[in-house]
């Protein structure tokens, strides 16, 4: 019981990261009209900035989380232009391709540029590892009470600027139809930035959270999130926000579980598994396209 | 009494690459006049709307709206300027409310909206009973209301409507046909594109004929009604 309370509060925290960087994948794909594939990748460069200022700063953490959020919000406003193009003509599969080679310029610069290639650690006054709540072995630390709070506050900030906001209603608007947004006098480009900016924003946001849950990030990180993110957003329905986050919770949970009860490296493929059994039965996904 | 020229169009030219689907079109519309413009399919009537509105860039020649020349600017700032367009299709936004659907009419003007939404309830009271349906669960002839009210709410100078009658059952085109001309009374400029050239030309001041891009006759509806090759090319035997 213990051990499977103490995956649950793991699992939960991982899934509620899971769930903001979905919802800045989502907003891209139906607002900016692209695949960002380079998305998770921008959120793990972001991780690196943040290291990189705490090292500099002798571990100063509002200056280190700042780093986070600022570089990313700032690369994914830097990719708008590349993909600008791309969205006007329609063109989802070539966004795809262009965003795989930008995930992997970052991956390089990773691997090569920084810290000789080699794994980085956040300092454990990042990471909050101190217990606030124990029972038994079980621990709910200020890490986790940071993150799931963090995701929280964020998904809550979001959802109100999506369903409350003139700005919300044309994002929605610009998802459903791009022709019907524009006739009706919605600034298309000036829309699309915003959306990156507020998918950068969040991707800021959760490089920080995955510093304090993950303690640590190497270069293969990106593609390996990147991976679980578009799965997730397929296994939701690609666009639909509201069910990418319950994906995201099961994702996490999914793993978490198969981590504590199956042996070694089994959780990538039961979560994966899952996810192909539901594409090939339900091909627009668990809650159906957004579109 | 002199009537302001509101929309003056000349010798556009548009393209799709190889396609020219307007090839040198002049018109104009006066303030407080219904303008028709029929043609069969592929004539070029949406490509006019459309360029008209900054959606597809034009060629060359100039579009000219109350003295401004618009040609190059871009759909917001046109739209703001006072044009509408309800379009073929309707063009609603079928996961969103009807209230958020007459919302995003008026998307450009950051002011309070109460007062127009009142205005068209009003008018329609059918969207005021469905505010909060999803616009993609109204009827085709609601959707077609709908599109109109939103076009409205953007407080235009001119509208225009894109084959508004299409896939409506003959009773719903005898009331959107109504509406029309009720709006015309209430004081709007209205440039309607038609297929159902009787009903259209009945209920408009002047019209254009379009043929494979290029204008082929205009007039004063009634003549154009009168005139042979419109009721032998396109009303049929329907006149
Ligand atoms: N996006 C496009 N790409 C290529 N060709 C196009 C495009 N849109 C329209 N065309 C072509 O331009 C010409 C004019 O089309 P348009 O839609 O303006 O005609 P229309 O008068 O509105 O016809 P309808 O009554 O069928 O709506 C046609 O030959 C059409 O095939
Ligand atoms: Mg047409």
């Amino acid at each position: 019981m213990e051990v499977f309370t103490a995956q649950l509060i793991n699992a939960i925290a991982l899934g509620s990261i899971y769930a903001l960087l979905v919802i800045g994948f989502n907003l891209l794909l139906v607002v900016g009209g692209i695949f960002p594939f380079a998305y998770s990748h921008i959120v793990v460069l972001s991780m690196y900035m943040c290291w990189i200022v705490l090292r500099i700063t002798g571990d100063n953490l509002i200056l280190g989380i700042l780093a986070g959020i600022l570089s990313g919000t700032a690369l994914s406003l830097i990719t708008e232009p590349i993909f600008r193009p791309l969205a006007k003509r329609g063109a989802v599969l070539s966004s795809f391709i262009v965003a795989m080679a930008i995930s992997m310029i970052i991956t390089d610069i990773m691997s090569k540029r920084i810290h000789g290639g080699v794994v980085i650690s956040f300092p454990l006054t990042l990471q909050g590892k101190e217990a606030l709540i124990t029972f038994g072995i079980a621990t709910i630390t200020a890490g986790h009470i940071a993150t799931i709070a963090g995701s929280i506050i964020a998904g809550i900030g979001f959802f109100y600027l999506l369903y409350r906001t003139r700005q919300g209603r044309a994002f929605r608007a610009m998802g459903q139809s791009p022709f019907a947004a524009r006739l009706l006098g919605i600034p298309i480009v000036k829309t699309s930035i915003f959306a990156y900016m507020i998918a950068g924003f969040l991707g800021g946001i959760s490089s920080i959270l995955l510093a304090m849950s993950l303690g640590s990030a190497s270069a293969v990180l990106g593609d390996n999130l990147a991976l679980k993110v578009m799965a997730v957003a397929l296994f939701a329905g690609l666009g639909n926000i509201g069910g990418g986050l319950v994906a995201a919770m099961v994702l996490g949970l999914a793993e978490g579980m198969a981590l504590a009860y199956l042996p070694g490296e089994w959780y990538q493929a039961i979560s994966f598994g899952m996810i192909m059994v539901i594409i090939m039965i339900k091909p627009k996904g668990l809650f159906g396209a957004m579109a | 009494m002199v009537r302001n020229n509101i929309l003056k169009i000349e010798n556009l030219h548009v393209s799709y690459g190889p396609v020219r689907a307007l090839r040198g079109i002049s018109l104009e519309v006066y303030e407080g006049e219904i303008v028709v413009l029929i043609g069969a399919n592929g004539a070029g009537k949406t490509s006019l709307v459309e360029s008209i509105l900054g959606i597809t860039p034009a060629e060359s020649g100039r579009i000219i709206f109350m003295g401004e020349d618009i040609t190059q600017k871009k759909t917001e700032h046109i739209v703001a300027s006072g044009i509408c367009l309800i379009p073929e299709g309707r063009g609603i936004l079928p996961l969103m409310s009807v209230m958020e659907n007459l919302q995003l009419g008026a998307h450009h003007y950051k002011g309070d909206i109460s007062e127009d939404l009142n205005i068209i309830y009003k008018s329609f009271p059918v969207l005021k009973e469905r505010t909060k349906q999803m616009a993609g669960t109204l009827s085709g002839g609601e959707q077609q209301i709908l599109s109109i009210a939103r076009g409205l709410m953007s407080r235009p100078k001119l509208m225009m409507m894109d084959e508004p009658s299409l896939g409506l059952a003959p009773v719903l085109v005898k009331e959107l046909f109504e509406i029309i001309v009720n709006l015309n009374k209430a004081g709007y400029t209205i440039l309607l594109s038609e297929q159902n050239a009787r009903k259209a030309l009945q209920c408009g001041h002047r019209g254009y004929v379009f043929e494979t891009g290029n204008i082929v006759l205009s007039g004063k509806s009634g003549d154009l009604e009168k005139d042979i090759r419109v009721q032998h090319a396109y009303i049929g035997s329907a006149l």
